[in-house]
């Protein structure tokens, strides 16, 4: 006889394991448990079938898989944590004795992450172990970089040490770098939460959220500890991609960090970054800031040769090409000095043509100089200008250090990033047209310089996700800017797309809807005097609403219906005879009378479908209908909105066009 | 100790005895002393040394005692002025005979006090003065000493006394000399002149040669005593010479010349923790900490020797966070931003019920982006997810949900299917229970609650015939004799069945002449007692008889009485049998009748749950009883039963077998209308539910056609193309073709009953409105 299966031996029973049983069975206290989930990526399990797994009644209990426990038994930093129990019981022990020499040299000798930031431990195998290639750590950079960043922005408190957060700024300030230098970033979107940015490094794409500069408010309960122990994971993690990344372009890690630099603002420029050969150059290369744009050409080769397997192509033509716009930019100053006295000379035309040609974004702004206002977000802007090629931004003084120059009368700046709104004087001055700029020699309050193109900091958002630069009319100061669109929307089949008209995405039955009411609307407004039209037309409406209620005799009534329509209209005509008229109005809309048809003829079919689909839903199973109207649900959901958009968007439409009218 | 005390009496005595004779002498000693002085200290011998010492201290103490008096004694015998010459003869008078009459007085009356008065009045004491002799131990006794005190002696300068004694007797100024006198003295500087004046004493003070050499020493920093020698020479107490012998015979101990191993080990040990970085130079606290940290970011390249790893089949990573919309744009589309509602709306649900945690807002430039206040939160959320939620692989399906549905051939093209309404046969008061038409399809019958059973021309819809059968029970159903070589018409009304031949216009006199025959054939069987004979005591299954002579005017010719309410009747295809259904007759509830032999016969003895139809197969002679929820296939000739069919509904509502007789079709209250293939399964073959509601009766088209109805509580009656293919391989084809709605629902009751034409794609249903109608 077979050996009897006793319940809760083998299965599902032994393959998961309840949270108590777990911390049970490693011997820890909950917040190390939690720590430990945390660090090591286990997350709890919903088994197929409660019952099953456990005896217990409770709903809310989380299960882990055993073997995931299993795992974590053979834990280095189970040790830790134990050691670290212990040497707090050797505290409390010596506390109790009144000893408090002795409790204070313990304490010393304490790993205390949570309060000096830095654990005795490390995490680096933790990282290795989750992550067995870099392509998966890759892969994995999401939140890693959004709590990272976030961090970076958060004031220091008690929970939140200031070591942490500076830790946390200069690894994201190293990954901006890496960034710039290897071109990899794609698209950014200013979002109402922060900036999102996507990059594509090896081939991922990675997609993060930085939070505007400003002082993060921290609402509800928020457990920093929690959010400490992830930091703690993520900023172990980035380094090491830091250096993988910097390495395999050919760069040093760690770059050069200068606190002096740093402390004064300069973020991006803080951090200098140096080449891998030493012996090549031992100058250090990276904050690209115009002076070191004349690089010895000589120099760069050797250094390309050096690492050119590493490096695009592209950087092979930087040196040249800089030369060039060096040059080009020597004799532009002084035609720019003599602009002042001829201002049709053609400097400013000449920068609205931009010699960007071919599909490269990496060199979308690398002709311009850039100049930032102070009500400007530097930050981002100077990271989303220099990864896209631009080598010389200035900004005003009151936004920190590392600027090309700070000087706003600075000759060479071909853009200036402006987000003030407009005096009403120079208003007046911009409205004649495009290239105004340069014929007012005003300077008044908000005042311009000749010479250089006004834009609106949206012009290099959308330029950059439409790699291409947009036209600067449009983003001009003062003006309404268009619809800031998100790059990461991919157009499904059928989903409303805001770029597309509108008039390309509606169905046959709304457009008809659309004119119907249209050309109805236009009636009564046309002549109001015959109401008896309007009587009609929602004569019809009514019965065709009853129609839809009484179903099996719709067709018959319909029918009727229509003759219903001739003989009135014939009536109508002959009282038209009578009392001498002319029955132009009715005459007037054989068109709307040809849609309304149409759109009845649409409707029938719309039925007959509808008819269809719920024959073969009744033949369909039960478990196969229920799917069908899950399914059937959330599409109708979705397109109820998209409904709903285009309605807005006519309505909209609408009004603009009665505005202009 | 006793000696020297008796030496100092005998000096004081000496010098006491001495003191008026010995001031010469004194002087002239101490001049020997002053000018001989260092000559002969110098050569006393050591010994003496401390006797010497006691006696220069004595001298040093007495001396000045000495000098006082002497230098009384020098001013009174120098410069004597009559009255202290006087006093001090007299004192001198009274202290000689003082010494000596002592112990006369002693002797005399013994007493050495005299009596005063106080002033009280009380008697006084007032002792004599002790005259403290050489032999008096009174060591302190001395000569007059001034009582002042430490106050100068300046202020008794208008007095002619300088102080008080001890007996508080005035201390006289001494005589000083005129001014020739005075200056004698300042030319004969007597020995030992200071030109100070003795503070007790009031005259000038001088010192002896002795003491002015002690002021010298201790002026030139010398020691005051010229005993003490500072340079005294070196004592060896440990010899400067070698000896040439040791003072021990034992040979030299290895230590001496080994280094020690020990200490090597321990010096070793320390070597080993300095190398090993346990001891470490001291530093302060920062420093250390700064190079803790700098030692911690080690940087290296973790993925150096990386292997792809095939991912663990049971991980699940995170879901990535969605990408942002077109609507979180700060500059969004206008028609993303909520209307007036929306955003009401939005702010009036709760934060955690909201689909969309922000509402699109739109801000007219980059600068007036505020922060996002919920980000931190946000964050928070999602670090719990990632560590706290339970994560399962669901696998959505990302297919068009079109794509789930058969394949139906187009309606169309399953032409002819009863469509449209063509008549309505109105009349009836209340339900219409049932509707048959007859085998040769010219009429209608209908019954209705109202309790008639009429008959209708079916193409016009003209009523032709109406019998009342029951004034109080409905007619629940009606059915006609399936062959068209009669023409009769069967009813139930309550207990009781009734057998009738309608006029009809397309009855010829010659069938109604056979129908008639046909239902009276039976009571001459009966008559001729051929009749099982029925066990007495026991009621008969049925009863037949003729129902009355007014009905019977009508055309009801037989009624035959059950044991319970009938509710189904169903004929064998031949005409001689039909069976009836009463699902409350529970043994009973199924009845087999003969019509050629008047005869009711109750086939089950015992029946399995509450039978609610039965019906004849169309070719061979099996019969079906359905439950409420099986069907039973019964043999009729071997008595036996054949097969379970198993529909799985709750309660079945009609069934009707399909007149290949391989097919079923179940009809259920539960809303689900059920094929059998009953070679195939026991199962259903397929289950289609089209209905919201109940579906009441089920049928077959019986003449060639493939279709098949059915009739629900919803109002609506659905058609289906049913086709049973000849191979027995083929599965059969079902199709629904055609939803007729028309009847409304009274009371939630809406279609009851259906019945198909013999030959044409027309259906007859009855509805609860009180109407019948034709679809074709």
């Amino acid at each position: 006889m077979a050996k009897i299966k006793k319940k809760g031996q083998s299965g599902q029973a032994k393959n998961y394991i309840t949270r108590t049983q777990a911390v049970k069975k490693l011997q820890l206290s909950l917040p190390d448990f939690r720590k430990l989930c945390i660090w090591k990526g286990i997350y709890p399990r919903e088994p197929r079938n409660r019952k099953k797994v456990s005896k217990s009644a409770t709903a809310s209990t989380t299960f882990y898989y055993t073997k995931d426990i299993q795992y974590l038994q053979h834990e280095p930093l189970l040790q830790k944590f134990r050691e670290q129990k212990t040497l707090e019981k050797k505290i409390s022990r010596a506390l109790g004795r009144g000893d408090v020499s002795d409790a204070a040299r313990l304490e010393r000798n304490a790993a205390r992450p949570d309060q000096t930031g830095k654990p005795r431990y490390t995490l680096n195998h933790v990282v290795r172990e989750r992550y067995p290639t870099f392509i998966d750590a890759v892969r994995d950079l999401d939140d890693c970089l959004s709590m990272l960043f976030l961090f970076a922005n958060l004031p220091s408190t008690s929970s939140v040490p200031a070591k942490m957060i500076a830790r946390c700024e200069r690894l994201c300030l190293e990954f901006q770098h890496y960034l710039i230098t290897s071109h990899s970033l794609r698209k950014s979107f200013l979002s109402i939460k922060g900036i999102y940015y996507q990059a594509n490094i090896m081939g991922e794409d990675v997609l993060w959220l930085v939070p505007y500069k400003f002082n993060q408010r921290v609402v509800g309960d928020i457990d920093f500890r929690i959010m400490g122990t992830f930091i703690e994971f993520y900023m172990t993690m980035l380094s090491f991609v830091n250096y993988r990344l910097y390495t395999s372009i050919g760069l040093k890690y760690p770059p050069k960090f200068d606190q002096t630099k740093d402390e004064q603002g300069a973020e991006l420029a803080a951090i200098s970054i140096e080449g891998m050969n030493i012996a090549t150059d031992g100058e250090t290369k990276a904050i690209t800031n115009g002076e070191e744009q004349q690089i010895d050409p000589k120099v760069q080769a050797q250094v390309n040769k050096l690492v050119k397997q590493l490096k695009d192509e592209a950087n092979g033509e930087k040196p040249d090409e800089e030369m060039a716009e060096g040059d080009e930019e020597e004799e532009e100053k002084p035609t720019d000095a003599l602009d002042k006295f001829e201002p049709a000379a053609p400097g400013g035309d000449v920068l609205l043509q931009p010699s960007y040609s071919g599909n490269d974004p990496s060199k979308l702004f690398s002709n311009f100089t850039f100049f930032l206002s102070r009500e400007t977000p530097r930050q981002s802007l100077e990271f989303i200008l220099r990864a896209f090629g631009c080598k010389r931004i200035g900004w005003d003084s009151v936004l920190g250090e590392g600027a090309f120059t700070t000087d706003e009368s600075d000759p060479s700046i071909t853009h200036q990033i402006f987000d003030r709104p407009v005096v009403q004087a120079a208003m007046d001055e911009a409205e004649g047209d495009g290239e105004d700029n340069q014929t007012s020699r005003k300077l008044g309050p908000s005042q311009r310089y000749p010479g250089r193109i006004y834009v609106q900091p949206q012009w290099v958002w959308d330029s950059v996700n439409d790699e291409e630069l947009k036209s600067p009319e449009l983003y001009a100061p003062g003006a309404a800017l268009p619809p800031h669109l998100s790059p990461f929307v991919k157009p499904t089949q059928g989903q409303y797309d805001p770029t597309i008209p509108l008039e390309e995405q509606q169905t046959e039955g709304e457009a008809l809807d659309a004119e119907i009411e249209d050309a109805t609307e236009g009636q009564g407004e046309e002549d109001s005097e015959v109401e008896n039209d309007m009587d009609v037309a929602s004569d019809n409406d009514d019965e065709e609403d009853e129609d839809e209620e009484d179903g099996p005799e719709e067709e018959e009534e319909e029918e009727e219906e229509e003759e219903e329509d001739a003989a009135l209209e014939r009536q109508h005509e002959l009282e038209a005879e009578i009392a001498g008229k002319t029955l132009k109005s009715k005459k007037v809309d054989p068109k709307t009378k040809a849609k309304l048809d149409q759109k009845k003829a649409l409707e029938r079919k719309k039925k007959e479908e509808e008819e269809d689909l719920e024959r073969a839903k009744g033949m369909l199973s039960k478990k196969k209908r229920k799917l069908f109207e899950q399914m059937q649900y959330t599409n109708n959901k979705k397109s109820a909105e998209d409904m709903k958009l285009k309605a807005k968007r006519r309505k909209l439409e609408k009004e603009k066009a009665a505005k202009k009218a | 100790m006793k000696a020297k005390v008796l030496d100092k009496k005998r000096k004081a005595r000496d010098v006491s005895s001495d003191s008026e004779s010995d001031d010469e002498l004194g002087n002239g000693l101490f001049d020997g002393v002053l000018s001989a002085s260092e000559d002969e200290e110098d050569y006393i011998p050591s010994d003496q040394i401390e006797e010497d010492d006691s006696e220069s201290e004595n001298d040093g103490t007495e001396g000045s005692d000495e000098d006082e008096e002497d230098d009384d004694a020098l001013l009174s015998d120098d410069i004597p002025s009559d009255d202290e010459e006087l006093s001090k003869l007299e004192e001198l008078e009274i202290t000689e005979p003082g010494v000596d009459p002592k112990p006369k007085e002693v002797e005399e009356d013994e007493r050495n006090y005299r009596i005063d008065k106080d002033a009280n009045g009380n008697d006084r004491y007032v002792y004599d003065e002790i005259d403290p002799v050489y032999d008096s131990d009174d060591s302190d006794a001395q000569g007059p000493v001034n009582t002042i005190g430490n106050i100068p002696l300046s202020f008794y300068d208008t007095y002619p006394h300088i102080g008080y004694d001890i007996n508080g007797k005035k201390i006289m100024r001494p005589a000083t000399g005129d001014a020739l006198q005075s200056l004698l003295d300042t030319i004969e500087v007597p020995k030992g002149w200071t030109g100070l004046t003795d503070i007790n004493t009031g005259n000038p003070l001088n010192l002896t040669d002795e003491e002015l050499e002690i002021v010298r020493r201790v002026q030139m920093g010398l020691a005051p005593d010229d005993l003490i020698d500072p340079y005294p020479d070196t004592v060896e107490w440990f010899t400067s010479k070698e000896e040439k012998m040791p003072l021990s015979a034992a040979p030299e101990p290895k230590r001496r010349f080994l280094p020690s191993k020990n200490e090597a080990k321990q010096i070793m040990k320390l070597v080993r923790a300095i190398r090993e970085g346990r001891i470490l130079p001291y530093k302060p606290p920062e420093e250390r900490e700064r190079e803790a940290e700098e030692q911690e970011e080690v940087h290296f390249d973790l993925w150096q020797d990386e292997e792809p790893q095939a991912p663990n089949p049971m991980h699940i990573p995170a879901p990535k966070l969605p990408p942002p919309g077109y609507e979180m744009s700060y500059n969004p589309p206008e028609e993303y931003l909520p209307t007036q509602e929306e955003r009401e709306e939005w702010e009036k649900t709760d934060p955690e019920e909201r689909t969309k945690e922000f509402l699109p807002t739109k801000y007219t430039s980059l600068r007036k982006v505020p922060a996002w206040g919920e980000l931190v939160k946000e964050r928070f959320e999602r670090c719990m997810d990632l560590y706290l939620a339970p994560r399962v692989r669901k696998n959505r399906l990302n297919i068009d949900p079109n794509s789930l549905l058969p394949k139906l051939p187009s309606p169309s093209e399953l032409k002819p299917f009863p469509t449209v309404v063509q008549t309505i046969f109105r009349g009836h008061e209340g339900t219409v229970r049932s509707v048959a038409i007859d085998p040769t399809g010219v009429a209608l019958a209908t019954g209705g609650s109202d309790g008639t059973v009429r008959v209708w021309e079916l193409l016009t819809g003209r009523q032709v015939w109406s019998v009342t059968l029951s004034s109080d029970e409905p007619v629940y159903t009606v059915r006609w004799r399936p062959t068209k070589d009669a023409f009769i018409l069967s009813a139930a009304v309550g207990e009781d069945i009734f057998l009738m031949v309608p006029t009809h216009s397309s009855v010829t006199p010659a069938l109604d002449q056979t129908s008639r025959d046909v239902l009276a054939a039976g009571f001459g069987y009966a008559t001729n007692g051929q009749q099982a004979a029925i066990p007495a005591g026991k009621e008969p299954a049925g009863k037949w008889a003729r129902p009355g002579t007014k009905l019977e005017d009508e055309g009801v010719l037989v009624r035959i009485t059950v044991r319970s309410t009938v509710k189904v009747i169903n004929w064998h295809r031949r005409g001689d049998h039909f069976s009836t259904t009463s699902p409350e007759g529970q043994r009973s509830s199924v009845a087999i009748h003969t019509l050629s032999k008047h005869l009711t016969q109750i086939p089950f003895r015992k029946l399995h749950g509450i039978a609610q139809a039965a019906a004849f197969h169309p070719s061979k002679p099996i019969f079906f009883v359905a439950t409420m929820r099986t069907i039973r296939c019964y043999d009729l000739q071997k008595l036996e039963l054949i097969k379970i069919v198993q529909p799985g509904a709750k309660w079945i509502s009609s069934i009707d077998i399909h007149p290949g007789g391989d097919n079923l079709i179940v009809g259920s209250y539960d809303r689900r209308l059920l094929w059998h293939d009953l070679d195939l399964s026991n199962r259903p073959y397929k289950t289609m539910r089209f209905h919201p509601k109940a579906i009441r009766a089920v049928k077959y088209h019986k003449g060639g056609l493939p279709l098949f109805a059915d009739a629900s509580d919803d109002g609506t009656l659905q058609i289906f193309h049913g086709k049973v293919p000849n191979d027995q391989l083929e599965n059969p084809t079902i199709v629904p073709v055609k939803q007729l709605k028309g009847h409304k629902v009274v009371n939630q009751v809406g279609v009851v009953d259906i019945d198909w034409h013999p030959r044409e794609p027309w259906c007859v249903s009855a509805g609860a409105d009180g109407t019948a109608r034709l679809w074709m």
